[in-house]
């Protein structure tokens, strides 16, 4: 495998997860979160630190899901306080608190950010395969959810709150459970970025960032797990397929996710198999 | 002294937000959604005044063609992208809007180009008034005497003319207005044509503000507009305004004492946060 | 016999012309969609013009030169697939950075474990070259330009009280630290510091504030689209005290935005339009215009320059052996750039060059001096 293709895969793979652990959130659950990339920057500015106080690569990677993971649970508790529309305001503001937070540590940097991160102690041909690997296990550990006991009672959560309730769903608890478990995925994707990237900044984790995830998991079809994973990889290779169109990307870019909304609400995934009107 | 100038000066930065944020609130107020997008027709406002501006020099006419296009383009915004999905989820149009909005400002860029476009003359750029040390630009008491005009226009036409009560009673309940003979198309027309009206306006005037016209413009603002209306309470006027005040002076005051901290975006969302936790439905919201 | 040297002749040719065809690839990546487009469109099209001057003079070694460019998004997650590709499939023996600090430093790394010389035009961020030895810079790093910053407003206006306003970036905050330092050094008041975001446009509240602290000089460290109406604002403020800018500021579209608010702002770092040389400095400027549209300002002039001087290093070189373009490259010895003199490169690649400080007087840049202090503008290792 040539050095190129496998930072490809390594790209693909933290966007892999970046998206499918968006999907576990928005799509399972229905709460619509605009802030995504602050969890990823979490993960990441918690295993670049420890990263540098000298912390093996599994710690770091450990550390970084379970702080995403908790303040996660925290955003979580504001989507049991308020209404739909505030939930997507409230994350966006995560975002931005985020990173107006960050960027003004200096024991994180500052604006330069970290920088000077060890390396893996992996080649990079291997480091993409364990960043692949972790990619496939969400993939799987998505797939298991939606089938499992716990993906229904999400539809349930997603499409009704209060029906499910009636029926004795203990709503809060899931909701927090796919905040948890969704931002805790990011901080993981936050991880491995670290040592692929090998510095991290602030803007990094920027609001676009959280479009950008949020446009993976709409295109692909919200709550479609192999929609989202089409998707992610097609949206990832793009710009390395029309690097001459650069110019256009991102025109591009905003244009796909209006008109895919626009004509088939459900994603890539909608329009392969469109439900009986 | 300094915090008295703070406070002019944050509630000077308020009135330009009130005049992006109300039109977002009477679309949210009116569909339930959240029309990101409105940030590009304050840009496409801005963008209308500086070319015509510079092309013919004259200002007034910048105006009134962007208020024009603005009103016009945020009319078709809504026939063309939100009316045929509006029985969706909140979630689709939402994600639609985001996407119109990031074609808008790449657009304004390869139209116009990245570097942005200064007026050729604005003379009230830097000409200021100075009362008791405060100093504002003439650009600056232009946008707090807009603002209130049109605001106040708004207020009078909303409780005082058929059409306004016709508009206030489908905001309310859509049923009961059309049982009673409004026309709810209409009015949701009549919204966009204002609102977007005044989002053009604003545009312009801060593009004279800055002296500066970019493909990014919105970008700021638009943030800032949907957090004064979550702040206000979703869909109600009288608590956007205020919002749109009180963020402008807390922002003011948090660039100069929080800076270390947090930023300036920042401050505008940790304050929307933390009163979220003690009133989850926004400072006037119904709940 | 002539039949022979006629043969002898033709096959000559025939290799020189197989030679000529034959391309020197260099890789370039910079930002061309989203918002920081602007730059990596200045950037791109200084690149562009250094090559094609390159190449109508004959190229280098008989070769022209070919320019690989990307979009790098501004991102470090494209550039490092990028640099992997100009290295792999591309097969480029030198590559430059026309592109902001977070992709350059991505990038960086990838370059020095292939063992390929790597320029970083304008990056200033300070590990950009820390990788390793096959990173070099192509510009001040923020630290020697906030210094200098500070021994021109010490040297101009004495021990005076100084106002700090920083943009929030590595830029903003690695200049601010070197000014901070010096200024302590020199005997300077630093009254207070304000920062403010990329983004922000209204200055109004640090307008205020500074109008309080009563600095003798404003200090102000930011891009020109920031600057523009941050000067404006501090005019239309009432504040009459002199200001002095970073390198950033050195945009025509300053004079443009701010008007006759930019009058007799001090750019520390600037570059005076009116020079004559180096020789190539006047046609960059002209040719800049008529490509872009617009003038050409020291992000463009940096990429330029870099292109330059990787070609120049090739050639003396004498080969395209990206080992030995290295050491050609940390070998450089006073060589002319659009920014002024590189004096020479440090161990860790970090140039030495004087800083020129320019005002704006009638609506243009005007150089009022130059500052080349070894003891304050030496590179940090």
């Amino acid at each position: 495998m040539s050095a190129y293709i496998a930072s490809l895969i390594s790209v693909i793979g933290i966007n892999l997860i970046l998206a499918l652990s968006l999907n576990i959130i928005t799509g399972f659950c229905g709460q619509v979160s605009l802030g995504h990339a602050a969890f990823y920057g979490l993960g990441a500015y918690t295993a670049a630190y420890l990263a540098k106080l000298g912390a093996p690569l599994p710690l770091t990677l450990l550390a970084g899901m379970a702080m995403a993971g908790a303040i996660g649970i925290v955003v979580g508790l504001t989507s049991l306080r308020v209404r739909h529309d505030f939930l997507a305001v409230t994350t966006m503001g995560i975002g931005f608190v985020f990173l107006g937070f960050v960027r003004k540590q200096k024991w994180l940097g500052g604006e330069l950010g970290i920088s000077g991160i060890p390396g893996s102690g992996l080649d990079a041909v291997t480091y993409a395969l364990l960043i692949a690997g972790f990619a496939m296990a969400v993939l799987g550990f998505s797939l298991w959810i939606k089938q499992s006991w716990m993906g229904f009672t999400f539809d349930a959560v997603a499409d009704d709150e209060d029906a499910a309730r009636t029926v004795g769903v203990n709503v809060s608890t899931y909701k927090l459970t796919a905040f948890g478990i969704g931002t805790a995925l990011a901080g993981l994707a936050g991880g491995l970025y670290v040592y692929f990237a090998r510095i991290i900044l602030p803007d990094t984790f920027d609001f676009v960032q959280s479009i950008a995830i949020l446009t993976m998991v709409v295109i692909g079809g919200t709550g479609s797990v192999w929609g989202v994973f089409a998707a992610t990889i097609a949206l990832t290779l793009l710009p390395e397929v029309s690097r001459a169109a650069a110019d256009y990307r991102l025109l591009i870019f905003g244009a796909m996710l209006m008109l895919v909304m626009r004509f088939s609400p459900g994603g890539l995934a909608g329009l392969v198999k469109r439900k009986p009107a | 002294m300094l915090f008295v100038e703070l406070i002019v000066k944050g509630l000077v930065y308020g009135c330009m937000y009130a005049m992006m944020a109300v039109g977002l609130t009477l679309v949210y107020g009116l569909l339930r959604i959240l029309h990101i997008a409105h940030a590009g027709v304050f840009a496409l406002g801005a963008y209308m005044t500086v070319t015509v501006a510079n092309a013919t020099g004259s200002l007034a006419l910048g105006f009134l063609v962007a208020t024009a296009v603005s009103a016009v383009a945020g009319t078709a915004i809504y026939r063309l992208a939100y009316q045929p999905i509006l029985h969706h989820a909140a979630f689709v149009p939402m994600v639609v809007s985001i996407g119109l909005f990031i074609v808008m400002q790449e657009g304004f860029r390869l139209i116009f180009g990245a570097y942005g476009i200064a007026f050729d003359t604005n003379p009230w750029y830097v000409a200021n008034v100075s009362l008791a040390g405060i100093s504002l630009t003439y650009v600056e008491i232009a946008m707090v005497i807009m603002s209130v005009v049109l605001l106040v226009g708004f207020g009078l036409f909303a409780g005082l003319t058929r059409a306004g009560i016709g508009w206030r009673a489908t905001v309310t309940d859509p049923q009961m207005a059309t049982s009673f003979g409004v026309d709810p198309v209409r009015v949701r027309y009549v919204n966009f044509l204002f609102g977007s009206a005044l989002a053009g306006i604003a545009g312009g005037l801060v593009g004279l503000l800055n002296n500066y016209v970019e493909p990014t413009m919105g970008g700021a603002v638009s943030y800032k507009a949907l957090a004064i209306i979550v702040l206000g309470g979703l869909g109600s006027v009288r608590g956007t305004l205020i919002a749109s005040l009180v963020l402008g002076v807390v922002e003011a005051f948090g660039a100069i004492y929080l800076a270390d901290i947090f930023d300036r975006d920042a401050i505008g969302f940790l304050f929307l946060i933390v009163v979220l936790m003690v009133r989850p439905q926004g400072l006037l919201g119904r709940g | 016999m002539k039949k022979g040297l006629i043969a002898a002749t033709l096959a000559a040719a025939v290799l020189l012309a197989g030679s000529a065809s034959a391309q020197i690839k260099i890789g370039f990546h910079a930002p061309q969609s989203g918002p920081a487009a602007a730059d990596g469109k200045s950037s791109t099209i200084g690149a562009e013009i250094a090559r094609d001057w390159i190449n109508e003079k004959g190229g280098v070694l008989g070769q022209k030169i070919e320019l690989v460019i990307y979009d790098d998004q501004n991102k470090p997650d494209q550039s490092v697939p990028i640099a992997n590709k100009l290295i792999g499939q591309d097969k480029v023996v030198a590559a430059i950075s026309g592109s902001y600090s977070g992709p350059t430093r991505a990038a960086a790394a990838v370059f020095q474990q292939a063992r390929i010389p790597y320029i970083s035009a304008y990056g200033v961020h300070p590990d950009i070259t820390k990788e390793g030895n096959w990173a070099f810079r192509g510009v001040q790093l923020g630290q020697p330009q906030g210094k200098g910053a500070a021994k021109f407003i010490a040297d101009k206006f004495g021990k005076v009280k100084v106002a700090m306003l920083t943009m929030n970036n590595d830029f903003g905050q690695s200049i601010a630290e070197g000014f901070k330092e010096e200024a302590q050094k020199l005997g300077l008041t630093l009254v207070k510091e304000y920062t403010f975001g990329l983004g922000e446009r209204q200055f109004g509240p640090i307008v205020a504030s500074v109008k309080n602290d009563n600095p003798d000089v404003i200090y102000a460290i930011g891009y020109y689209f920031v600057g523009g109406p941050l000067v404006a604002q501090v005019r239309a403020g009432g504040l009459k005290q002199p200001i002095v800018a970073a390198q950033a500021f050195d945009s025509m579209k300053l004079i443009e935005i701010a008007k006759d608010a930019a009058e007799g702002i001090y750019i520390v770092g600037g570059m005076d339009r009116g020079r004559k040389d180096p020789a190539d400095f006047q046609p960059y400027l002209a040719e800049f215009k008529k490509r872009a549209g617009y003038d050409a300002e020291a992000v463009s002039a940096n990429c330029y320059s870099a292109v330059m001087l990787m070609a120049d290093a090739i050639k003396r070189a004498g080969s395209t052996d990206p080992a030995k373009i290295r050491d050609a490259l940390a070998a450089t010895k006073d060589f002319a750039m659009l920014t002024g003199p590189l004096g020479y490169f440090n161990s860790v690649g970090e140039l030495y060059s004087p800083l020129e400080v320019t005002q704006v007087k009638g609506g243009q840049f005007v150089g009022v001096t130059v500052i080349d202090d070894q003891a304050i503008l030496a590179p940090p290792k």
